[in-house]
């Protein structure tokens, strides 16, 4: 029942918080990355576990493994940007969390380059010159 | 037919996954690009068998491509993977190239087992001797020249049930049969009943002859095999080691 452990976490951290924002804002601040870096590392091993799963499948099918690795580097990028863009959020620093949305999304279409690139040259070549 | 399914499966398992991951992003935010890199995805595995025929193999092309922008893209990793490139390529021909050098060996290794083992076979009449041969890179024995593949070492496991005498062809039938009638099972047999002093006297000595002449004989046979290989692959006597599993077994 992990979800118990997290959503706890969640609400005693959200009453610490909440009672030293009055003090120390400061501090407020720190315990909301803590708490989102806990959460996070609680989840890390379930998504670790889904990940190699896919993987385990995707080999004794005869997959080709590039593609699973584009589709793990998609899932990872979006993942670490969402999350740093969250702590930042929470820090007050809206800018700076769009920001680091925008890195994210942009290495994701990063990734969409080579794909672009050998699926145009397929079809150029099929197009009479 | 089989590329086919195999294009079949691809196409299968690309969609469920890209489906899956949908399902896995954290926000909605990075969504819609997400879904771009899985629809051309997806796309790339519809076109796979027009790619491969244009082309060449489509996977390929695509991790060539990807461990390509991996070297080159960043600002953080562009500069330091410049200056040692050369460096990393070369270290990198010289770990593939033994990598194959090690495979040619063990290629090689096991051809000449098998030949060692059917001289054996054919010159001695002794069937399902186990050869293991070991090669390495090492100066010729004349001392000049290169590296060249040099046999380091031979193990020749004599079979637990072979024929002592060495004999070829008819003899070595009944000397197989030898062994079974010296089972220790049957001594067993014949102190619990408490038989007639007459079978027991006879498989005692019998048992112990088979075992003093079969250590003698197979003594012989060793030195037979590591002449028959000195003389026929110009070894060094000591690189050759002869096990006999029928004697490991009466130890035990």
């Amino acid at each position: 029942m992990e979800i118990i452990q997290v959503v706890g976490i969640g609400l005693m951290s959200t009453i610490l918080i909440l009672v030293l924002k009055e003090q120390k804002p400061m501090f407020a601040f720190l315990l909301t990355a803590a708490t989102g870096v806990l959460i996070f590392l609680l989840l890390i091993g379930k998504i670790g576990m889904v990940l190699s799963t896919l993987e385990r499948i995707a080999e004794s099918s005869g997959m080709e493994m590039i593609y699973l690795k584009t589709i793990f580097k998609i899932i990872g990028i979006s993942y670490i940007a969402e999350f740093g863009a969250q702590v930042v959020r929470d820090a007050g620093q809206e800018s700076i969390a769009s920001k680091i949305e925008l890195a994210g999304k942009i290495l994701i279409m990063v990734l969409a380059v080579p794909i672009i690139s050998i699926i145009i040259e397929t079809v150029m070549k099929l197009l009479p010159a | 037919m089989t590329w086919l399914s195999d294009w079949l499966r691809e196409i299968i398992l690309v969609v469920l996954l890209a489906a899956f991951v949908e399902l896995l992003l954290p926000s909605k935010s990075m969504e819609r690009y997400a879904r771009l890199v899985l629809s051309l995805l997806i796309l790339l595995t519809l076109l796979n068998p027009v790619v491969s025929l244009l082309k060449g193999d489509a996977a390929k092309e695509l991790s060539l491509a990807m461990s390509q922008q991996e070297k080159t893209g960043g600002m953080f990793t562009s500069t330091g993977k410049g200056t040692d490139s050369l460096e990393k390529i070369l270290a990198d021909g010289q770990k593939l190239a033994q990598g194959r050098q090690e495979q040619s060996l063990k290629l090689a290794a096991e051809e000449v087992a098998g030949q060692m083992r059917d001289q054996i076979a054919s010159e001695m009449g002794v069937r399902g001797v186990r050869v293991t041969v070991s090669l390495a890179m090492g100066k010729p024995p004349g001392g000049n020249g290169g590296d060249v593949p040099v046999i380091s070492g031979v193990t020749v496991a004599l079979p637990a049930a072979h024929s002592p005498s060495g004999g070829k062809g008819g003899a070595s039938g009944a000397a197989v049969s030898q062994p079974i009638v010296i089972a220790p099972v049957e001594a067993v047999e014949v102190s619990i009943g408490g038989t007639p002093s007459a079978a027991p006297a006879q498989t005692g000595h019998t048992g112990v002859k088979g075992s003093a002449g079969e250590s003698g004989e197979s003594k012989e046979e060793a030195k037979l095999i590591t002449q028959l290989l000195k003389q026929r692959w110009d070894l060094d006597p000591e690189v050759i080691h002869i096990q006999d599993q029928s004697a490991g077994d009466t130890k035990l």
